[in-house]
């Protein structure tokens, strides 16, 4: 069993957090378009706001059909609890403010998608937080690089675009002995692949816009409370060292939020401030549209892979393609262990032609879509060489791991047989501009 | 709040406000591997209308030092000392499955400080499995795994929360799995004499009981109910975490009994 459900992850997708008795028999998770909730009587409202009862009051804290979905995601992930928010960056933004305050420090893997590495390097350190990058699977500079203010070392289960794996089982072991908790990017994991907090993560977050949406209609986010981090620990100096949870909260009557509530601490305080002011929440109809995708998440998360392999094996084959990058071949042993079900979907080439083959490629396919997302039911192919990187110079490229020929893939779930045809044109293009 | 009782620091929830002896105080108590958690969704009520509330963690348990005591008896002596130590001079006592075990050894010495005993999810005694307590010495882990699989009923098992977003079976497993349950375990194993104790209370009594209670079975909680003389209340759809999957049913039992007494 996950953590918190004796379901198969299949069943649980499917049906989790919610019953049909409880909504005129309605088989689908209804969706609550609602701003708020009416309360019976002043005695029930004052309850609500004391949390002396669980319930809804606003939607931008919680709402009934994205609570289905958190609950889904929770059980999924083996969690506690889970809270949804408007993407994926404001779930990072979220559990980033909740555990940091001015003076803090991240320790982050070199190796993570741009606009978090944005928000950490730069966003952040206006607020007083700062954060150095590290090679996650060194543990001699992971240990290294944390100080006595740290509180949190970060990471993605796959590494956006690297396609690094981060090996969690070892980042969590070294980061929880010096007590700091884990936070796990598991975007292009997804459950069906890989379940940090199984590997001792502390909190998983996720940009459901991608894989557990899967259909490129809504964007949207989720943060996992894993329940296993002692957040009343103290530093060297026996001090508190999360006093964000372990304080008194003086807007909220003064709760401790890791005496009242423990194992889900870390997500009531994310509920209850970052939710309050940042307001970042998931609407309920991009909740409902991410749930139909969540509810067949497996079985597409097995045809990607299938597709994946199937591409990977066919791309080194190809005269015109220069190499291949995908997880499942490098031999890190770590990889295997997280990952027995497959590395997830995503892969990277080379063209010949350098930037102007990659650019020949893309311009000559005509069923994968060329964009800037990732995780669709339909292959998505981008260039960076021609369009997020277009005005970096090849050295500069290269400082940031992307050769001018790269081309990222995220692999649908098509008939191979078509995706193959339609890579074929764009590699004959390819080998036409070095003609 | 931290208590010192036998100079360990005992941790005890009082429900979002300060602890005031002179108001008509209810005493909660936690079951096996379980801790003041257990009762989030009732203490708060009752301290926010007109109670006090003490809902420990038992020695050895979550926030509080000290090691679990190895017979209910040793732990109703030691409520004793608790109670003192607080200057409470009369109680309403709330137990769930253990916590109920424990109310009972306090109460067999104590009738004169108990203004009435509320049994919730459990019954007189409570056999446990020789497997279950083996499994706890070696994996609490996957005692507290087994324990909440047939603790939660249906609607837990399904993922439905009171508190949004949240899993019951998850948090209840992590307090679990952390706490002395094999310990627990083996003393309510050993406790033989809630049946003869039940019958002679003197004081109010309640019964709440869950429909679908796998750990302290409906036969054995009806059983309990004929012994303490009362009409038990019982929760449809609901396993035997009673207070945690379905709070407010067990919430409103509760001050519909509390609150007729305290009239």
């Amino acid at each position: 069993m996950a953590n918190s459900s004796y379901y198969k992850p299949e069943t649980i997708a499917l049906h989790t957090g919610y019953t049909p008795e409880s909504d005129h028999g309605s088989r689908a998770v209804p969706i609550y378009q609602t701003t708020s909730y009416a309360f019976d009587s002043v005695q029930m409202a004052s309850s609500l706001f004391n949390v002396e009862q669980g319930g809804h009051i606003y939607s931008r804290i919680s709402n009934p059909t994205v609570s289905v979905l958190e609950q889904r995601m929770a059980a999924l992930e083996g969690g506690t609890g889970a809270i949804c928010t408007a993407s994926g960056m404001s779930a990072l933004f979220s559990t980033f403010i909740t555990l940091c305050s001015a003076g803090d420090h991240i320790v982050s893997s070199e190796q993570i998608y741009g606009s978090t590495a944005t928000t950490l390097r730069y966003t952040l350190k206006r607020f007083g937080i700062e954060c150095d990058f590290i090679p996650i699977n060194d543990m001699d500079a992971l240990r290294s690089a944390i100080r006595p203010n740290t509180k949190l070392v970060f990471c993605e289960s796959i590494s956006n675009p690297g396609m690094e794996v981060s090996n969690i089982p070892e980042i969590s072991k070294c980061a929880n002995s010096l007590g700091i908790p884990v936070v796990v990017d598991a975007t292009f994991a997804t459950p069906s692949l890989n379940r940090p907090i199984e590997h001792g993560a502390n909190i998983v977050v996720h940009s459901i816009t991608k894989w557990i949406g899967g259909h490129g209609n809504s964007i949207g986010g989720c943060i996992i409370d894993g329940g296993n981090f002692d957040w009343g620990c103290l530093d060297e100096k026996n001090k508190k060292k999360f006093p964000e949870l372990t304080d008194p909260y003086a807007p909220f009557h003064g709760i401790n939020f890791w005496e009242e509530f423990g194992p889900t601490a870390f997500v009531m305080k994310v509920r209850s401030e970052a939710m309050r002011d940042l307001g970042a929440a998931l609407s309920p109809n991009n909740a409902f549209l991410i749930l139909q995708g969540l509810e067949t998440l497996d079985i597409r998360m097995k045809k990607h892979v299938e597709n994946t392999v199937a591409l990977r094996d066919w791309l080194l084959s190809q005269n015109g393609v220069s190499w291949v990058r995908h997880p499942e071949m490098r031999d890190d042993s770590h990889i295997k262990a997280m990952f027995p079900l497959g590395a997830g979907s995503m892969l990277c080439f080379g063209v010949v032609g350098e930037r102007k083959g990659g650019a020949a490629f893309i311009n000559s396919l005509s069923l994968a879509t060329h964009l800037a997302n990732v995780g669709d039911s339909r292959t998505l192919v981008l260039h960076p060489g021609s369009t997020t990187h277009s005005r970096l110079t090849k050295e500069d490229m290269e400082a940031a791991g992307i050769s001018e020929d790269l081309i990222r893939v995220s692999v649908g779930i098509e008939n191979i047989e078509d995706i193959k045809v339609d890579f074929l044109n764009g590699i004959k293009s390819a080998l036409r501009t070095i003609k | 709040m931290l208590v010192q009782v036998d100079e360990l620091n005992i941790f005890v929830a009082t429900g979002g406000k300060i602890f005031d002896p002179d108001l008509p105080t209810i005493l909660f108590l936690h079951g096996s591997g379980g801790d003041h958690r257990t009762w989030a969704m009732q203490t708060r009520w009752f301290a926010y209308n007109g109670f006090s509330v003490l809902a420990p963690d038992l020695p050895g348990h979550s926030l509080s030092d000290g090691n679990a005591f190895s017979t209910i008896e040793e732990s109703g002596i030691w409520l004793a000392k608790f109670l003192n130590t607080l200057g409470v001079d009369k109680v309403h006592l709330v137990g769930h499955s253990q916590g109920f075990l424990t109310a009972l050894a306090f109460a067999e010495h104590h009738n004169d400080l108990v203004r009435s005993i509320t049994a919730i999810g459990t019954a007189a005694e409570i056999p446990v499995n020789e497997h279950l307590i083996k499994t706890a010495e070696t994996s609490r882990d996957k005692a507290a795994e087994m324990m909440c699989n047939w603790g939660f009923g249906p609607n837990a098992h399904q993922g439905i929360s009171s508190v949004p977003g949240m899993q019951p079976i998850g948090i209840s497993r992590a307090i679990m799995k952390n706490n002395p349950l094999e310990v627990d375990l083996r003393a309510c194993a050993e406790f033989k004499r809630g049946s003869e104790i039940s019958k002679n209370l003197t004081m109010h009594k309640h019964c709440i009981l869950a429909s679908h209670d796998k750990m302290t079975p409906m036969k054995a909680g009806l059983l309990l109910a004929k012994n303490m003389s009362v009409n038990p209340q019982i929760i449809q759809n609901s396993g035997h975490m009673l207070p945690i999957e379905s709070p407010k049913k067990t919430l409103l039992a509760l001050r519909k009994f509390i609150e007729t007494i305290a009239s």
